[in-house]
């Protein structure tokens, strides 16, 4: 008798400090965890003349970063600039019309497609449309 | 249950974990006529370890620059997650300290355990409330709201009233001549970590003192309630016969800390603005003081003696006198008997000075 009266308070205690760990855990969690912010709200405004023939611009978007490229025959290109190998930022090259990591020396086009070097895949492609000379991203 | 025993043995063998649990939990006996009063400890340690834990989550959000602040603890109330539920913790938990604190000396001061051998834990446990003061103060400035800022104005113009070297002291508490982004700078530094790391190691330095006398006996329902130390030599104060810490007492304890949660949760859920003014909703403004400006209310009965004395220096000597005489306790009340209906001058002394400090306090409030 003893010992199921035992086993049941033991059981409620228990639950209680599991009920209690959640209390406090799921604030403290829900504390922590990055502020999400709307998808929908993601938009990146660019005036079409801040991206030159050959050149590029990198700009913030979605919490990480993007750019921008216009191809010397006029085409825009909007691309992740976040490395698809270990995350660092790819730098443009004028001169060669494409992309480097720096971190570990892979090359992309200007499409985003990989040349050479470690990256498994392309840089994602991002969804924009230019109207009366600005460019939305997003 | 086979692995958990596994485990534990696989410890034990190691560094001998059931010894030290039968020496200082379950063979660790305390008076059979213990009281709840002696819990108070236990939840003042808990409440410290809610305030390192709430405080070390604010500092994620926190920006200790006097043009962010009062925005980014805006953003931890209106933005972040459970923000609130954070800062209204850590704030209505340092009031509680404070709280807890004086119920914890007054226990100690009516049953007499400040007495010898204990006047070390006595002058450690003093400091430690000094301590607590300074960080409840230093941590007042951080939000930088208009009561931030005029209330620290305010108590750090009052060192100015010292001969020769109070303005040259306010100047160096406040790093200018007056309360500005210095000030927040080194009260950060001392609230964040200088001060809290000061409060654990006097902490330890608590626990350590009161191991080595032993605890202390309550004067309720004994024969003799008077103090038996002779003082000629080292006596550890052991109980045979008592109670075990663990189970029995660390179950007071659960208790007692478990209460001290209801009440805080109370404050923190139906009244989280009880220990705050309008001027704390309203961004610093060192060009427009507020009227009325009040400390909090542990200190303001300080705050009135400073107003009764129209020499400041006056005031500060009082106070500084009555501090003085509560360190000194141990010493200055030399008697053996510890029962409070047996000492009657202490009793008329002690309700005297409460009685004074609560008529001070509500006389600050409403002056």
């Amino acid at each position: 008798m003893n010992e199921g009266r035992r086993k049941f308070l033991g059981i409620c205690l228990g639950g209680a400090a599991a009920s209690a760990a959640v209390a406090v855990g799921y604030p403290v969690y829900r504390y922590l965890a990055p502020l999400q912010k709307e998808k929908s709200a993601v938009k990146v405004v660019i005036p079409e003349q801040e991206v030159p023939v050959g050149g590029a611009k990198f700009f913030e978007y979605a919490g990480s970063t993007a750019v921008l490229v216009r191809e010397h025959d006029g085409d825009l290109v909007a691309l992740s600039a976040v490395c698809t190998h270990l995350g660092c930022i790819v730098q443009w090259e004028k001169e060669k019309q494409g992309f480097i990591c720096p971190c570990h020396a892979g090359l992309y086009t200007a499409e985003g497609a990989v040349i050479s070097g470690p990256p498994p895949k392309p840089l994602a492609k991002l969804p924009f449309v230019v109207a009366n000379g600005i460019i939305t991203v997003g | 249950m086979g692995l958990f025993k596994r485990l534990t043995d696989w410890i034990d063998f190691r560094i001998g974990v059931r010894r030290i649990v039968a020496k200082e939990l379950t063979g660790y006996l305390l008076p059979a006529n213990i009281n709840a009063w002696y819990s108070m400890g236990s939840i003042l340690l808990f409440i410290f370890a809610m305030q390192v834990m709430t405080g070390c989550l604010l500092l994620i959000y926190y920006v200790p620059d006097a043009d962010k602040a009062f925005k980014s603890v805006t953003v931890i109330m209106n933005d972040v997650p459970f923000g609130w539920l954070i800062r209204m913790c850590h704030a209505v938990g340092s009031n509680m300290m404070v709280l807890v604190l004086l119920f914890h000396m007054l226990s100690v001061l009516f049953m007499g355990s400040y007495k010898r051998p204990r006047e070390l834990n006595w002058l450690s446990g003093f400091i430690l409330f000094n301590l607590v003061m300074a960080t409840s103060l230093t941590g007042y400035l951080l939000p930088w709201s208009q009561l931030s800022f005029w209330a620290t104005t305010v108590a750090t113009n009052s060192v100015s009233s010292i001969p020769v070297i109070g303005q040259y002291l306010v100047e160096f508490l406040r790093g200018g001549k007056l309360v500005g982004p210095p000030t927040l700078g080194r009260f950060y530094a001392l609230h964040v970590a200088v001060i809290p790391i000061a409060i654990a190691s006097l902490v330890g330095a608590h626990l350590f003192l009161l191991k080595r006398t032993g605890v202390s006996t309550p004067p309720f329902g004994l024969k003799e309630s008077a103090n038996q130390w002779q003082g000629d030599d080292y006596r550890y104060e052991d109980h045979p016969g008592g109670i075990p810490f663990f189970p029995n007492y660390a179950l007071q304890d659960a208790v007692s800390v478990a209460l001290y949660l209801t009440f805080f949760l109370t404050v923190v859920f139906f009244d989280p603005y009880l220990f705050f003014t309008r001027e704390s909703f309203i961004a610093a403004d060192p060009f427009q003081t507020p009227a009325h400006i009040k400390p909090e209310w542990y200190f303001l009965a300080n705050y009135q003696t400073l107003k009764i004395f129209s020499n400041e220096f006056i005031g500060l000597s009082v106070q500084g006198m009555a501090m003085t005489c509560l360190a000194l306790l141990p010493f200055i009340d030399r008697g053996r008997e510890r029962h409070p209906l047996k000492r009657p001058l202490f009793m008329t002394a002690a309700i005297g000075g409460i009685l004074l400090w609560v008529g001070l306090s509500i006389w600050g409030h409403y002056s």
